[in-house]
């Protein structure tokens, strides 16, 4: 499930360079002189049409090569025949790229050759049901769920290898924007799931910038859900004899969802995260940027405004009750309907944290805010 | 499935070889400025993270498009002075990410662009004399951190040198030093005179006499039809 270099620069015994030890492997790094150039050469002369090489030998050879240099995509677009010719079980090719992540975490090819195979699997995914109506093992939804979880999953590990790992964060996305279809549960889900993963990286800006990807698509759902929900149905309407019965039931299920996200209190626990990791963490630029772009949200987003207001009556007894930053959930309750913050609250706010910081860049970040205040919402 | 980087690549020659048609690049420059997202930078694709490298080719395939007032450059502005690094002088692809001696021309390159940009719009406050960023503190950062002892330039102290950091630190580092606009020129040479490098293009990063030529020359060629050769 891992693989590495053993750095040992000169072969003491005559044996194999290969190390496997409870189920990771290793390479000696003495090897991979003599290794690389020898396989890279091989499949060089198989795609020059100068040497044949069988299906088996194919795969071994890009296998290796891969695992030392994932970057290779002529490597990578020999397996892509092989997947295409129905050899090579692209789930094999999920499960090699994800090997060659735990070394080399960013792999823009990986990464790239990873969306072609799943793309593929969707396609794969629909097809036979739409012949052959019922049962193919597992339901085709259950399968797609089960290569998304395992996606979010590859995702955070590279992303916990390298910070800021735009790559793994972009690709992420993509799983949420494809295989996901961006519902409200898969986003609500994510939120949560990726809360403490950003606590413990706060200054990962990828991650949160994810956070914000999060937010911005549920505040695009609230606002369209009642057309989402007509269309739907319309959809479903017009394809009750071919659509598989999981997706209608789907459909309408993530249309009753959308109907029920709290988005003022999505919004307001985010901002108590960055207030508290901003508290915590003093000095990281990535928290104010969030913490400045999660208030955007709030009050620009017609959903939200409209409910800011709604919420002034019942909400002063949650608000006595919440630690710390009081002043700040009750001014977001007080804030008028129309997309403009009070100044003045805010200005408290941060002469808050400039009289209690001693961290000079946290003091910067806060001037910072002001300004950024002033220039952008003072409109 | 489009590219930014291929987008401006592509932007960069047609442009250069005179084959640039409106139907070669229709729905480039919307795709693009999809791409500026929250924080005002550019990103690899629309929904992702402000990237320095990315932005650059945004910025300047619009330039060459001259689409580029379908982003809003202001907050394009307020993001790239921010990858000013207040210490080390050089920029940061990413906020909160460490500084790297290639951004000295993704980053400080989109200056000019903007300057120009944001002057064809009629802008008053625009200096006469200098880009919007601190560009002394640049050439501090690339002739005192960024230099191999040996020869060739790098991303930071401690990293080893490579052809790509050497190409694009001294490319930053023409741009920190020449200030031109129409018939404008204000140069700020740190150090001795003989760092000053010759001028560079910021949109094609080549010399400005070398972009003329290559027009030139090319207006003079005919265009290639699109007609297979029999």
């Amino acid at each position: 499930d891992e693989i590495g270099l053993i750095p040992c620069p000169e072969a003491r015994y005559n044996r194999s360079p290969i190390v496997l030890i409870e189920n990771k492997l290793g390479v000696e790094s003495w090897c991979v002189k003599f290794l690389l150039p020898y396989v890279h050469n091989k499949l060089l002369l198989y795609r020059q049409r100068k040497q044949w090489l069988n299906k088996d030998e194919l795969i071994d050879i890009t296998c290796t090569l891969l695992l030392l240099n994932p970057d290779f995509t002529t490597a990578w677009n020999v397996r892509k025949e092989l997947i295409l010719s129905g050899t090579l079980n692209p789930l094999k090719d999920l499960h090699l790229g994800k090997l060659a992540l735990t070394k080399f975490p960013k792999s823009p090819e990986t990464w790239i050759h990873r969306r072609w195979v799943l793309q593929q699997l969707i396609q794969e995914n629909s097809l036979p049901s739409l012949v052959t109506k019922g049962n193919l093992g597992a339901a085709p939804v259950e399968r797609i769920h089960r290569l998304v979880q395992e996606e979010l999953n590859v995702c955070s590990e590279a992303a916990g290898r390298y910070p800021s790992n735009y790559n793994a964060w972009s690709h992420r996305i993509w799983v949420l924007q494809h295989l996901g279809k961006l519902t409200v549960k898969i986003l609500l889900d994510e939120l949560s799931s990726t809360k403490y993963w950003v606590s413990m990286h706060v200054s990962d800006h990828s991650g949160f910038h994810y956070r914000q990807f999060l937010l911005k698509s549920l505040i695009g759902r609230t606002v369209t859900d009642n057309n989402v929900l007509v269309q739907n149905q319309m959809i479903n309407e017009q394809n009750a004899s071919l659509r598989k019965e999981e997706e209608s039931a789907g459909a309408e299920a993530a249309c009753e969802e959308e109907q029920s996200v709290d988005l003022p209190h999505h919004l307001e626990e985010e901002l108590e995260l960055c207030t508290e990791l901003i508290d915590t963490y003093p000095g990281h630029e990535t928290l104010w940027c969030h913490s400045d772009e999660t208030l955007n949200n709030f009050h620009h987003s017609p959903a939200t405004s409209h409910m800011a207001q709604a919420m002034d009556v019942d909400g002063l007894n949650e608000s006595s009750s919440k630690q710390g930053y009081t002043q700040e959930t009750k001014r977001l309750k007080r804030a008028p309907i129309q997309d403009s913050l009070d100044p003045e609250m805010e200005y408290r706010f941060i002469d808050k944290v400039l009289s209690t910081c001693r961290d000079v860049d946290q003091a910067r970040f806060a001037t910072a805010y002001r300004k950024w205040l002033v220039t952008f919402l003072g409109q | 499935p489009i590219s930014l980087r291929s987008a401006y690549c592509a932007a960069s020659v047609a442009s250069l070889t005179n084959i640039l048609t409106p139907e070669l690049f229709a729905g480039t420059a919307e795709w693009i400025a999809r791409c500026q997202n929250w924080e005002g930078g550019i990103g690899g694709v629309p929904g992702m993270e402000a990237h320095g490298g990315y932005t650059f080719c945004g910025m300047a395939a619009l330039v060459i498009l001259k689409k580029e007032h379908l982003l809003n450059l202001r907050s394009l502005l307020h993001w790239v002075t921010s990858r000013q690094m207040r210490f080390e002088g050089g920029f940061q692809g990413r906020c909160n990410k460490l500084v790297d001696g290639c951004y000295s021309f993704w980053q400080a390159g989109l200056l000019p662009l903007l300057h120009r940009a944001l002057h064809a719009r009629g802008d008053t406050a625009l200096s006469m004399a200098r880009w919007m960023f601190d560009q002394s503190a640049l050439q501090e950062y690339i002739l005192l951190c960024c230099q191999c002892p040996a020869g060739g330039l790098l991303d930071k102290p401690g990293k080893s040198r490579d052809f790509y950091h050497t190409c694009y630190c001294l490319s930053g580092l023409a741009i920190a030093q020449h200030f031109g606009s129409a018939d404008l020129h204000h140069e700020v040479v740190l150090g001795v005179p003989e760092n000053c490098l010759q001028a560079t293009h910021p949109v094609y990063n080549i010399t400005p006499e070398k972009v003329v030529r290559a027009v030139m020359h090319f207006l003079q060629q005919p265009v290639p039809s699109l007609e297979p050769a029999s």
